[in-house]
């Protein structure tokens, strides 16, 4: 069974891209345009890995990060964020909290993410 | 001498377990040689983004020749040894 990927970006050119990349990798992929539709799509199914912006409109990530743990504690998340020091207080303050997650680069060209992809996840059929 | 760089995010009980696994494989087969330097991105991110990190966590293996990089899943260490090139 191919493994399951949920991707919460409002940004639709590059949701657009993350999915035809990992969806050609074999993947099943999802999407979600903001982070109220990711916490209702997590709570009708389990995915295997979780790629969340952290900037968006409404609810942002470490919200949605924040709702999303309430569902399920063990998928993997990766907040999508630049590696700046000015997008990171929210960040330090989930993790005080003891909310897990991981990081993951932005921008991140289609090869990088096809890497990342098979380091977190292996086999696309699971 | 092998040179290791761990880049994790935050410093709780999922990146302790990486950090004792990876000291754990390490020590089993580098007997001592090896210099693990751990990069907490959340605090330094800047350092992550020098390096060319793409996410979190990732081992580079600095030293000898050639540089080698594992992202992801750290728990396999035949898989990990063998990626940064420390074989038995």
């Amino acid at each position: 069974m191919p493994k399951r990927i949920l991707i919460v970006e409002d940004y639709e050119v590059i949701r657009n891209s993350f999915f035809l990349i990992l969806e050609d990798m074999g993947y099943m992929v999802e999407t979600a345009e903001t982070g109220e539709k990711a916490i209702a799509m997590a709570k009708e199914k389990k995915y295997d890995l979780i790629f969340l912006d952290l900037k968006m409109p409404g609810l942002n990530g470490v919200e949605t990060l924040r709702e999303l743990r309430k569902i399920d504690k063990d998928v993997p998340v990766y907040i999508i964020t630049a590696f700046y020091d000015e997008f990171y207080d929210e960040l330090r303050r989930a993790h005080k909290e003891g909310i897990d997650f991981e990081l993951m680069k932005k921008p991140i060209r289609g090869e990088q993410l096809a890497t990342v992809v098979k380091g977190i996840l292996g086999s696309e059929s699971g | 001498m092998f040179e290791i760089k761990l880049y994790l995010t935050g410093q709780r009980k999922r990146s302790k377990k990486v950090i004792e696994d990876l000291e754990a494989f390490l020590e089993a087969e580098c007997k001592g040689q090896y210099a693990l330097e751990i990069i907490d991105v959340l605090e330094k991110p800047r350092l992550a983004e020098d390096a060319g990190i793409l996410a979190t966590p990732t081992v580079i293996k600095t030293a000898p020749s050639p540089k080698a990089t594992v992202i992801g899943d750290l728990s396999n260490k035949e898989k990990v040894l063998a990626a940064l090139g420390i074989e038995r």
